[in-house]
């Protein structure tokens, strides 16, 4: 095959109306996917309806109309897994429908999963099954009724909970603050029809990019992809990126009362610098030395050294330029965990790092960015990211640019970081 | 040096094994153009074996619970410092965990593998205990162990294990409680550890894009001759064949009820490919039952009584097997009477053998597609390789598995009087 990419590079191959088509050429795995991406700007109007939609088209499609259908074909394309959901990349709602399957060498004699799989995702997210000409009336409830209690099940995982709650609060007059699943109360005036209203401009107007990972030549992708793209578009909707810097405020406290054992202590800060300034991999040295690895000064003082707690990090939101800290400690010890965490902050500030943290977190960015090329999705995730982001890094771009950052830089950027939010999540008692 | 290797050509993967004159045995799994190298260092010895007799002693020894990862927190300390630092310094992420039957350390690297991988074998070999240190580590171990107390998914898995079984030791959580882990002290710590940490009772194994050779000369040269070995006897009491309780509850801060419920399979000692034969031909029938393909899934599903989050599993020991399955439920009394009824009516219509095969060929696919990652190969391939066989020996299993086992394995695990469930709670109070 002709036109061949290196290893795990992105190579763009279709841009039109909208729709943009990727290839990642990996050789290494036993298997091939796809990802279709739809983007969307997260509000309080379509969060909801975004998050619903792929629950009811996964439900059926014209070719299979039950579940019963879909699992069934799946296991007949050699145990290929079909899933789709959403995700939240800064102020931007992502609706993914995803496929992987093994390559065709272990499949058997002449099979073309590739173009079985397309093809069933194709007709999955353009010809669902439908009654009277809109979404089944039963499918659309239990969707609803299915989403309205994983919005409620949040709370189910303290750790993940405390640490979204803290960013939410933070951000709670921003397109940030809204959840991707949406809220309970916005479900409730969705039927059949309104669903069915929103999914034709879902379909006509969002961008979507599809990622296609495999040993595929371009052209054979362009002709797999030909009834996908062909679909009628119009008024190609434009995501407006973030807003990283806000007014300065009053810190903001809040505390959550659960009947949990232990305490979990959020801490949420902007950063003012998000994936594409020019500070961003110093940052991400920054956030390596405070909170990002077994070396960094919250796992060494708050866990090691105090013993107050069995985790300790801080990590970044890219696309908004958020940073958030997490612990989970005893209840009875808030203040002196609270004044450990600070405390690193101010050192890092005086510029009180070692060369150990330093070069730790700069080896330890370098094994995470190389460690991505490995899985599929990683890959994917890596050049989704750089797509939302309006950045165009390489894997080896990335490691230069991070390479380059001296401790001086990355001491530099603590100027930039604002506490905003405290957040407690602790018991009843 | 004397190296084997075994070729699984329709895969294309290899194995590469070598035997250290200490006991221990060495494996490779070479993976081109990976750039993650992947190498644990493990020990068939895990939270379950808390008796034993001592080589050499004449009476057992009982220890606290959630000694097995107590110990394994302790061995990154160092006379001189963490270990943790030293990997650290390297760029790489040393971890470790530890199961019923086995504690495992590891880390994945992308650069200067030698070196990390000298770091492994040093600590492991070399533990550093000191009586403050272990002081310190009960505060750190406390908190773990009250994350797990808030976390409903593992709740719902004890609480079933309890239910199942009323003294073998896998009922009792992986860590130990608050309690049993103040009783811990440093002398009992090394006494675990000189009992365990044998080499020939351990294994190593890299996964990534290394030279066989080199992994194996470093072995040679890095690991300790701790002498002869010894046979370590694992004591375990005595278990009936029936449930402990049928049926657990439990309260705590969640948005709706979920659940665990599963068959309790009293297979005694299987051991090797056997193993893996009762494994898949379990995994294929919960598929056939339950699976999304299933009518059983369909009318769960369309009623509202599960949702996304419902999975399921068989897991097999030397000392104990289990099935499980669960997720989110409003009602998971009436999940289990669904699930009861449709094995009643299965069990009188007969399997069908058109699903066997489908299944049956997914499930080889499946297996094929986690071949990709490294951390993958390198977590199944211990646990596999403690019950006796290769990782890479599910492959013979999935081609030759038959429709009459099967049959035969259906009658026997799905015994509607070894069901048990566990049920957790909204407590009222959010």
């Amino acid at each position: 095959m002709s036109n061949m990419l290196p290893n795990e590079q992105v190579k763009k191959i279709y841009s039109m109306n909208g729709i943009e088509i990727y290839n990642i050429r990996a050789t290494k795995f036993k298997t091939n996917t796809i990802n279709i991406f739809f983007h969307d700007s997260l509000s309080r109007e379509n969060a909801a309806k975004n998050a619903l939609l792929p629950a009811v088209l996964r439900r059926g499609s014209e070719a299979y109309p039950t579940f019963g259908d879909i699992a069934l074909y799946m296991e007949s394309l050699y145990g290929a897994a079909f899933d789709c959901g959403v995700a939240k990349k800064g102020e931007r709602q992502i609706i993914q429908f995803y496929m992987d399957f093994v390559s065709d060498s272990y499949a058997g004699e002449g099979q073309r999963l590739f173009e079985k799989a397309f093809e069933f995702l194709e007709g999955l997210i353009t010809k669902p099954a439908l009654q009277n000409g809109v979404f089944n009336g039963e499918y659309v409830r239990q969707e609803k009724e299915n989403l309205k209690r994983l919005i409620e099940s949040r709370v189910n995982d303290k750790m993940q909970y405390g640490v979204e709650r803290c960013l939410e609060e933070m951000c709670r007059e921003e397109p940030f603050g809204i959840y991707e699943y949406g809220s309970v109360s916005d479900l409730d005036s969705i039927d059949g029809k309104t669903l069915y209203e929103h999914y034709i401009s879902f379909l006509k107007s969002l961008p979507v990019s599809i990622y296609i990972t495999g040993d595929m030549d371009a052209e054979y992708i362009k002709k797999v992809t030909s009834k996908f793209t062909a679909i009628q578009r119009q008024n190609v909707k434009t995501i407006d990126p973030p807003v990283i810097s806000v007014d300065s405020r009053e810190q903001k406290n809040i505390t959550e009362k659960m009947d949990v054992n232990q305490g979990k202590l959020s801490l949420g800060f902007r950063t003012n610098i998000c994936a594409s300034s020019p500070d961003y991999h110093s940052l991400m040295v920054y956030n390596g030395i405070l909170g990002g690895g077994l070396h960094s000064k919250l796992f060494q003082n708050v866990r090691e050294k105090a013993g107050l707690a069995y985790y300790a990090f801080s990590r970044l939101e890219k696309f908004k330029g958020l940073m958030v800290i997490s612990s989970g400690i005893e209840i009875s010890n808030r203040d002196k965990a609270e004044e450990i965490i600070l405390k690193q902050l101010e050192e890092v500030k005086k510029g009180n790092v070692s060369e150990y943290e330093y070069k730790s977190s700069i080896k330890s960015l370098e094994t995470a960015v190389k460690s991505l090329g490995d899985s599929q999705l990683g890959i994917v995730d890596f050049y989704l990211g750089q797509s939302v982001a309006g950045t165009n890094d390489t894997f080896d771009t990335m490691l230069e640019k991070i390479r380059n950052v001296s401790i001086q830089n990355a001491i530099a950027v603590s100027q930039n970081i604002v506490p905003d939010t405290v957040y407690f999540l602790t018991s009843n008692n | 040096m004397d190296i084997k290797t075994i070729e699984y050509k329709n895969i294309n993967e290899l194995i590469y094994m070598y035997t250290h004159q200490s006991g221990l045995k060495a494996f490779v799994i070479p993976k081109k153009g990976y750039s993650k190298k992947h190498a644990t260092f493990a020990t068939h010895y895990g939270s379950i074996n808390n008796e034993f007799v001592i080589p050499g002693d004449s009476t057992a020894s009982q220890v606290p619970d959630g000694i097995a990862h107590f110990l394994e927190h302790k061995l990154f300390e160092q006379k001189d410092g963490s270990v943790m630092d030293k990997f650290s310094a390297l760029g790489s992420s040393p971890n470790a965990y530890t199961g019923f039957s086995q504690t495992v350390y590891l880390f994945s690297c992308t650069d200067k593998f030698d070196e990390n991988f000298g770091l492994l074998l040093d600590f492991v070999q070399n533990p550093y205990i000191t009586e403050e240190s272990v002081e310190k580590e009960k505060g750190i171990i406390g908190q773990e162990i009250r994350m797990y107390e808030d976390d409903a998914n593992w709740r719902a898995f004890f609480n079933l294990l309890k239910a199942f079984y009323s003294n073998n030791p896998v009922r009792i959580d992986i860590a130990g409680t608050i309690d049993s882990i103040s009783k811990i002290d440093r002398e009992t710590l090394y006494k675990c550890y000189n009992t365990f940490y044998h080499p020939s009772n351990m294994i190593i194994l890299v996964v990534g894009d290394v030279e066989p050779q080199d992994v194996f000369r470093q072995i040679e040269s890095g690991m300790v001759n701790k002498g002869e070995k010894r046979e370590i006897k694992r004591i375990f009491p005595e278990e009936a064949g029936a449930l402990n309780e049928a049926y657990t509850e439990q309260t705590l801060a969640v948005s709706m009820p979920l659940f665990q419920m599963g068959f309790k399979d009293n297979t005694n000692n299987i051991r090797g490919y056997d193993c893996l034969k009762r494994e898949v031909a379990v995994k294929l029938l919960l598929e056939m039952i339950m699976g999304k393909s299933s009518k059983l899934y369909d009318e769960l599903y369309g009623e509202g009584l599960i949702n996304n989050t419902f999975e399921f599993d068989y897991t097999i020991e030397e000392n104990y097997a289990f099935s499980m399955m669960g997720g989110e439920s409003a009602d998971p009394a009436a999940v289990k009477d669904k699930i009861s009824q449709a094995i009643a009516s299965m069990n009188k219509a007969g399997l069908d053998r058109d699903s066997f095969e489908r299944i049956r060929r997914a499930m080889k696919g499946r297996f094929i597609k986690q071949l990709n990652s490294v951390e993958r190969i390198s977590h199944s391939f211990i646990s596999v390789y403690f019950k006796g066989v290769y990782l890479f020996d599910y492959l013979d299993v999935y081609d030759k598995i038959s429709f009459e086992y099967v049959n035969e394995v259906f009658k026997e695990h799905f015994d509607l009087g070894n069901m048990a469930l566990s049920v957790i709670r909204p407590s009222s109070s959010k």
